[in-house]
This record gives C-alpha cells, structure tokens and sequence, in this order.
C-alpha cells in the first residue's frame, strides 16, 4: 500500500474534528475524498501531510511513518496542490514551478540550467509552456491551479495530495484538469488523494473513493461500488441521488430542486 | 537592453563611489583621488608624494564615513528584502520587529543614565536592539499559533513598549545637552564615523550579506504561504530563524553605529525587485548593491549640501519617500506588479 491511514484521530483543539480514521490506498490509484464542508477531508490531507500531528493513530507513506521524518524527506514522497495559491512577488510562473524542486536541492544551491531543462518538459506535460514567462499573479485562477499542478509534478513524489484543486475553476477547466491528473497518475503510477465538492468529477475520474462524515469514515471502495443512493445520502444529505442520463451517462444529481419551471 | 539593467546597479554604484570621494570641504578631483589609492598602496614612487593634509582628510575622515555609509545601506536594505520575503509583504520594514526601537531606547538610555558605563551608546544600543528582536521572537513562541504574523504582532509590541520607554527618557532629560543628543540620534547621522565604528559594522555586514547571498534562492519559498513552504520542504520554523538573527544582527550594528535611518530597507528592495525581478537570487545582490549605492548619495548631500551637518534620515525620507509614491503609480512598479488580480 502506497498510503494508510491507521486508526487517526486528529484535531485542533479539545473535539477531534477525525476520529477513528482508517483508509488505504494503492499505487496507481486515483482516490476521490468526499464530504461536506466541515467533514473533515483537509484535515485528514494535512494529517497525511504531516503538517498536522495525530492525537492517535498514525500515518505511513511507501513504508515510513510520516511523523518521523523530517520536512525534506516528507517533500521527497508527497507533493502538494493547494486550493488556491497568490505570491506576494511577481514571480514567473517558471520560478514558481522551480520551487518544487527544493527538496532534491542542498540548502545552498539553487536551480541552474538542468532543473530549468526538466521544469520546462514538466510544462510541456501539462501544457502551459506559453505561460512559463508570464508573472504568476497575472494568470487566471485555471491557469494558477495548471502552474501549481506543474509545480507538483516538477516536485516528482510518488504520492500527490491535490486539496479542492477545483474551487475556483469554471466547468470546462475542472473537467482539463481532472484528466490531467488522470492521465498523470496513470502514465506515472503515482498515487493521488483528491477533495472533491461535486461527487459527478469523482464518479467520472476516480478509481476508488472514500465518504467521509462528521470525522468518520462513512464507506471507502471502488468508485462505482460506493457512489450509490445510500451512501450519497449519507455522506452529502437527503437531497442526492444518482441518476442515468438519456446518453447513458451516470451521474449525481439533486432529488428535487426548487421552483423548477 | 536587458543585461545594461542587470548591471545597472554596479555602474551607479561606481560612479558614485568617485564621486563621493572627491567632494566635500576639502575637493580633490578623481585622478587625486586614484593618485592616493595609489600611493597608499605602495605606488607613491609613480604617482608622486601627496600632501599630509590631503592624506589624513581622505583616509581618516573620509574614506571610513564612505565605507559605513556603503555598509550601512547594504545592511538595512537587505533586511528589508528578507523581511518583507518571510512576512510576505511588500511593505515590511527592517524595523519591524523593533529593532530600531529598541536600538534607540539603548542609545537614550547610555546618554542619560549609563555614562560611565564601558559598554558606550553604541554597544548599549546593540544590545537593546538584539533585546527587542528577541522578547518579540520569544512572545510569538509562546502562542500555540506559530504563524509569522504573530510575529510581527508581537513586534509591534515590543516596539511600542521601547518607543514609549524611550519618550519617558526624552521628558526626563535634561533639554540642552542630553536631549539634543537623543534627537540627533534618533534622526541618524554619519558624522562621528570613524575606523572603530568600521571595524565593528564592516564585518558584520560583510558576513550576513555573504550569507544571505549563499542562502538566497531559499528565501523564494520563504515568501510561500506557510504551509506550502513546509510541503515542499522547508522547515519554514527553523529558516524563518536564521534569517531574522542574520539580518537583526546587520540592522543592530548599524543603527548602533549611526541611529535610526528612515525608509532605506523599505525602498531599495522595491528598486531592485523592479530591476532584476523578484527571485531572490538575483534580488539579494542587487539590493545590498544598490542599498549601498544609495546611503552613499544621500549621505554625500547630507554633508555638502549645506555648512552643516543634516540629519541622515531627513534626506533619505526627501528622497525615498516621493520615490515610492512614484513608484506606486507608474505601472511596471514593484508593488502593484506583484499585485495585480487577473
């Protein structure tokens, strides 16, 4: 197993906001995390992270626990996309791409022209390499998420934690960028979590899912196995059911909507 | 085009350089000037003897107030990129942690109650400005929120307290003698420079500059969100200490040395950020460069401007502070560059 999760209980302060977290999840896999807002799923990210210590359980990444290790280490197995990202500076998008490889770097060095070479075949990969001079401030919010998508890329862990990589991006980029994390987990047999508010991108792209509720595991398994009225109704609220559309198309849709002319 | 921008900096700061060194009460011209370089260092048998009085102008008054005026400006300016960099800010200050305040409450307090101390108003300065930075650093671990704008909450503190200290000082001192004394240094000044002072700011300055050039790159992930930084990497808690002891230890010794110099470390980051760009490998040099270049300008008006002396900081304030708002308005300016929302 690439990642698990075992018997994690975490907080902030006196409640735990998880308890009793179990999941694991193998390489080559694209696992959808979803629950509502408050469920508990950034938590659980910044637990496998390492970023947040656990009040009990543990967390243990391509064998090592991740607790143990220092930052640089948990840098070289896990690569980040955060929700959204904004730099004080006018970096280019290339520096900000280059700062992925910090972890392979000597706290001396800084990139030269080899880490150049390979940051710009990551933009290739992802196709940005027309935004590679342009400052990162003055991207849209879909290009920012491509760049720190590249970023994590360029930082070449073997597992990757993508953290609402959707939140601020239009239809047609969240769909760009859930088959560019697709294609990437599976032409590199990476591992990847993904947060995910719309269960319709977890059911089209994930290969398994886990339903988190109130800081429990509410079920986990293969995506067409779990995406299912029941469960749905149990992670997200009454109000969701799972329906085919007439192309054939599954999908997740509100039972009932208000005011429907 | 784009390489003369690059090199900019080190034109300026040449050109300067002679400049400087050939004004003041007593002028000599640039080929005297380089006529005692070079007999100084051992050459006098090509360029002829040079006049005692000239020799002991340049070497003894002129050339240390140069070379702190240089060290000085490099020091301040390159606190300000780093903290602006850790505090992801563009208009952090070097005196942001209290270094300044703490620095000046020091320097009051030797001038009124500490006279036959050994320590002298510029060590006790040190001392207080070291002090300052470290109960702002020891209260913001204290809280169960490790982030850095506690830290500069806390600093804020801490500022307030010394400035308030250092007023208390100011109502009790004596009017003519000891409160002149407090005013002309808070205001800063590069009058009473000589070789001692140089000997004890050079090498700090040379040190953490040297640093922070080697440690430069790093300071690009500094200025991530806190969490991203730790993602790729770098732990943000041990780095963010490094820097603020290498560039407290450089602001310490300089406005121990000359007192408190207004808007310097605020500006020339964003000088040089407009220059060469914000990675700060590139950024680090440029801006002790030109940090450097332009302490040495405004102290060379602050001397020959007029048959007295003028408070360091009132010229750099003239000078800096219309530039910033210049600066703000022209569209390729360091700060809204890095703000622009798409």
């Amino acid at each position: 197993m690439s990642v698990q999760v075992e018997k994690l209980t975490a907080g902030y302060g006196e409640e735990p906001v998880l308890m009793d977290v179990a999941l694991a999840v193998r390489e080559g896999c694209l696992c959808g995390l979803i629950g509502r807002n408050g469920s508990g799923k950034t938590t659980l990210m910044r637990c496998i992270n390492a970023i947040l210590k656990p009040l009990q359980g543990r967390v243990i990444v391509s064998g090592k626990e991740v607790n143990k290790l220092s930052r640089d280490k948990v840098a070289r197995l896990i690569s980040v996309v955060p929700q959204g990202s904004y730099s004080p500076f006018p970096f280019s998008s290339l520096d900000m791409i280059l700062m992925g490889g910090t972890a392979r770097l000597r706290s001396w060095q800084s990139p030269g022209d080899n880490e150049k070479d390979s940051a710009w075949k990551v933009c290739k990969d992802v196709g940005i390499t027309a935004l590679a001079s342009t400052p990162f401030n003055h991207l849209s919010g879909g290009q920012k998420q491509l760049v720190m998508l590249a970023r994590a890329l360029y930082q070449d862990a073997p597992v990757m934690l993508l953290d609402e990589p959707n939140s601020h991006l239009d239809f047609c980029n969240q769909h760009r960028m859930m088959g560019l994390v697709h294609e990437i987990v599976k032409s590199k047999n990476k591992t990847a979590l993904i947060t995910l508010h719309d269960p319709n991108l977890a059911l089209h792209y994930c290969d398994e899912v886990v339903m988190l509720k109130e800081g429990r595991v509410v079920v986990s398994g293969i995506t067409e196995d779990v995406i299912n009225g029941d469960y749905l109704e149990m992670a997200l609220g009454e109000n969701v059911k799972r329906d085919t559309t007439m192309s054939g198309l599954t999908v997740v849709v509100p039972k009932n909507v208000p005011a429907q002319r | 085009m784009k390489s003369l921008k690059r090199h900019l900096p080190w034109i300026i700061f040449v050109v300067a350089l002679f400049w400087s060194l050939s004004l003041g009460r007593y002028a000599m011209g640039p080929v005297e000037v380089i006529k005692l370089l070079a007999a100084r260092m051992g050459l006098e048998h090509f360029v002829g003897h040079q006049s005692p009085e000239m020799q002991l102008v340049f070497f003894n008054i002129r050339l240390p107030r140069i070379l702190m005026s240089i060290a000085v400006g490099s020091g301040i300016s390159l606190a300000g990129v780093v903290f602006q960099a850790l505090f992801r800010n563009p208009l952090a200050a070097p005196d942001i942690l209290g270094v300044t305040a703490g620095g000046c409450f020091g320097a009051a307090l030797s001038i009124m109650l500490l006279t036959h101390l050994a320590l002298g108003v510029q060590g006790s300065a040190f001392v207080f400005a070291i002090a300052a930075v470290s109960i702002a650093y020891v209260i913001a671990n204290h809280s169960w929120d490790k982030s850095s704008s506690v830290l500069v909450i806390s600093g804020v503190v801490v500022s307030a307290v010394f400035q308030a200290g250092l007023s208390m000082l100011m109502y009790f001192a004596e009017p003519y003698d000891q409160l002149a004394k407090i005013v002309f240094w808070t205001m800063g000044s590069f009058h009473i420079v000589s070789w001692a002072q140089v000997k004890t700011t050079l090498p700090l300055v040379v040190a953490g500059s040297c640093l922070l050039t080697v440690f430069g790159w790093r300071l690009n992930i500094m200025t991530q969100n806190e969490e991203d930084a730790l993602s790729l990497g770098v732990d943000v808690n041990k780095w963010r200490l490094f820097y603020v002891v290498v560039s407290t230890l450089m602001v310490a010794s300089s406005v121990a040395a000359v007192g408190s110099i207004s808007w310097v470390g605020l500006i020339i980051p964003h000088i040089a950020r407009y220059l060469v760009g914000a990675d700060h490998k590139r950024l680090v040099p440029a801006t002790a460069v030109l940090g450097g270049t332009f302490l040495l300008i405004m102290d060379t008006i602050a001397r020959t401007i007029s048959a007295s002396e003028i408070p360091i900081s009132i010229v750099t304030s003239i000078f800096g502070a219309p530039f910033l708002g210049y600066l703000l308005m022209s569209k390729k300016g360091g700060l809204s560059a890095g703000e622009r929302a798409s």
